[in-house]
């Protein structure tokens, strides 16, 4: 759907004063969803719905997506753990997942960063590199 | 056998397989040649995007939540929802002399079907133009073959200037003739093995035009044995606004590869205005705010930027030169639109064909009013300055007495004369199409104008006249030709042997 300009000024100024020291507030998120939907204020769905897109990238941007062939052992998770907090901080969501098609490695993608150590996409560089 | 392995060996050893960190992005619109890109945080300005299978866009829109890119090649590919990746490279195209004779599209890629261009050498695409410090002022001519142009309105190495006019009045055929009165005069320098010539290699970019006229011209330029000293570059109307919209800066690329090694290339865009309409689309699309006649704000800066890549540069950046020759096509005959001004401020001069003069028969339909050349004499051979000075003036002189002559009044002695004058002038400069005049034959016929010896000649024989003339001098005064080109200027010597040629030729012509 079309959002009107102002509608996307309003959920930005919303989703500013949802961010408590930098990071998104959960909390008030819920808050200001609610206060939409029960007030209606004009233009509220388009609002709503980018207010929606913001949280959405904003927590993309904070997910990070272990992907291995196989599971990785505890002790190797919290390796993970500690080198994306060292580098990304603490505020980040570190989910873990397993993928037989990579063959071996690990990916690892924080929002649109991507470290990617696997097989597979050695495999496929090397192909397009002959 | 085994070098062979060797060879497979050193690739594996040399192939990188390290984890290195990269920046990715999801597709999330994609229509019209244009994606809409979530993620891609680290993306830069026209940076090249990865959209896998060999699609690759450019970075266009940098917004805080999301990449506008333009895609180069088939966008029916690329899906919602598809993964793209920074490369962390800017365009570049294919350049060097192994171009020259052959026709690539926006990016470098051959149209003529002979076989890939075996250059290792590229240029990015949009680079900053040179500065202030690394140039040098325009002082070498380029020979158009068109007299007008010549003598009038002269173009230097490393000028822009502009021809811009209305539909079918001859711009086109202005650009050609420069580029086969050039290859002719490359030909024969490299005949006579003259070193100190600098041959003058030509690029020629169709933006936006039909496939039917480009394939007219390329026929034309290998009818004239051209296309060895020409590079066309070609994106026609059935091509997407993206490559439209890059088909020039690549052809720029290719022009400024010559200009840093010390050589004279010259470049015509053909034409401007189809190239601010590619980009307007291309703008549109990626939702920029529009302004006047729905172009994006920076349309100026879109050929400021691509005309600036034209200098000549001083011998220690280069020491070559790119001249530029745009055109523009106007619409009955409004130079004060919004496109024709903005390109007529930032060249250095223009050629301004009109409607009326075309079918008045004056062809080329140059006005010489409203052409002006802001190099002017300084890129002129001092031949051309000692017989063309007055030239204008005194067809401005003409035009203003025909004007007056008109009612049919009696006019005395001097005005007639003038007006005789000028009549024989606007005779001598129609010129057939792709028929250029080398610099010593204008030469001469300018110097037998100034010298009257065409006063005694009825104006409707004056091109048959001039025709004979010139094929006189060819065949029996080759060497009083050559010897105008080696001196550069009409010595009392040169003056001499002119006035006893001419005299003879006009005594017998009949």
């Amino acid at each position: 759907m079309k959002i009107s300009k102002q509608a996307q000024r309003d959920a930005k100024q919303l989703f500013r004063a949802c961010l408590v020291e930098g990071s998104l507030n959960e909390d008030r998120a819920r808050a200001v969803a609610a206060e939409l939907a029960e007030k209606k204020p004009r233009g509220y769905f388009g609002i709503m719905n980018h207010f929606h897109r913001l949280v959405y990238l904003d927590v993309a941007r904070r997910t990070t997506n272990v992907t291995s062939a196989t599971p990785l052992s505890e002790e190797a998770r919290q390796g993970v753990r500690v080198n994306l907090t060292r580098i990304y901080g603490d505020n980040i969501e570190i989910s873990f997942a397993e993928d037989p098609a990579v063959i071996g490695g690990m990916r690892v993608q924080v929002g649109s960063d991507v470290y990617d150590g696997t097989i597979r996409t050695r495999l496929n560089n090397l192909q397009e590199q002959f | 056998m085994s070098t062979l392995l060797e060879d497979i060996q050193a690739q594996i050893s040399g192939v990188k397989t390290s984890v290195a960190k990269e920046n990715v992005g999801t597709v999330r619109r994609i229509g019209d040649g244009v994606a809409i890109v979530d993620g891609l945080t680290d993306a830069m300005l026209n940076e090249m995007l990865d959209f896998g299978n060999g699609v690759v866009g450019l970075a266009l829109n940098l917004e805080e939540t999301e990449v506008g890119a333009i895609i180069l090649g088939d966008y029916t590919g690329i899906a919602e929802g598809q993964e793209v990746k920074t490369t962390g490279k800017l365009l570049q195209v294919p350049v060097g002399k192994e171009l020259l004779g052959r026709v690539v599209n926006s990016l470098g890629e051959p149209l003529d079907g002979k076989g890939t261009v075996d250059t290792d050498k590229t240029y990015p695409v949009e680079k900053i133009a040179p500065g202030i410090i690394q140039r040098k002022s325009v002082s070498q001519p380029v020979q158009t073959g068109i007299m007008p142009i010549d003598a009038m309105i002269p173009i230097g190495r490393g000028q822009r200037e502009l021809i811009i006019g209305d539909r079918s009045t001859g711009k086109t055929t202005v650009a050609i003739d420069t580029i086969i009165n050039n290859a002719r005069a490359n030909q024969r320098a490299k005949d006579d093995g003259d070193e100190s010539y600098r041959p003058l290699f030509c690029i020629y970019v169709a933006i936006g035009q039909k496939q039917s006229n480009v394939a007219n011209t390329i026929q034309v330029l290998e009818d004239n044995d051209a296309m060895p000293w020409t590079i066309v570059v070609c994106s026609s109307a059935s091509d997407s606004a993206t490559n439209q919209y890059l088909a020039p800066f690549a052809g720029a690329a290719m022009g400024e590869y010559f200009m840093d090694n010390n050589m004279d290339a010259l470049i015509i865009f053909d034409d401007l205005s189809k190239h601010a309409v590619a980009f307007r689309q291309v703008s549109l699309i990626l939702k920029r705010p529009s302004g006047r006649e729905a172009y994006p704000g920076d349309v100026f800066y879109l050929h400021s930027r691509l005309l600036e890549r034209s200098a000549r540069l001083s011998e220690k950046a280069g020491g070559g030169s790119l001249t530029a020759l745009p055109i523009i096509e106007t619409q009955m005959g409004d130079v004060s639109a919004y496109i024709p001004t903005n390109v007529i401020s930032i060249t250095d001069g223009q050629i301004y064909l009109e409607t009326d003069l075309f079918y008045q028969g004056i062809r080329p339909a140059i006005s010489v009013g409203l052409s002006v050349s802001r190099v002017g004499s300084a890129a002129q051979i001092k031949a051309i300055k000692q017989v063309a000075g007055k030239l204008k003036l005194e067809l401005a002189q003409f035009r203003e007495l025909a004007a007056f002559a008109q009612f049919g009044s009696d006019l005395d002695a001097k005005t007639q004369a003038q007006l005789e004058r000028g009549k024989r002038i606007v005779e001598l400069f129609k010129q057939l199409q792709y028929n250029p005049i080398p610099v010593e034959e204008q030469v001469a016929v300018l110097w037998s104008m100034q010298n009257n010896f065409f006063d005694k000649i009825d104006v409707e024989k004056i091109k048959d006249c001039q025709g004979k003339m010139q094929a006189y001098l060819r065949d029996r005064k080759s060497d009083l030709l050559k010897q105008i080109v080696s001196e550069g200027k009409v010595t009392d010597e040169i003056a001499e042997a002119l006035k006893t040629s001419i005299g003879e030729f006009i005594d017998t012509y009949k």
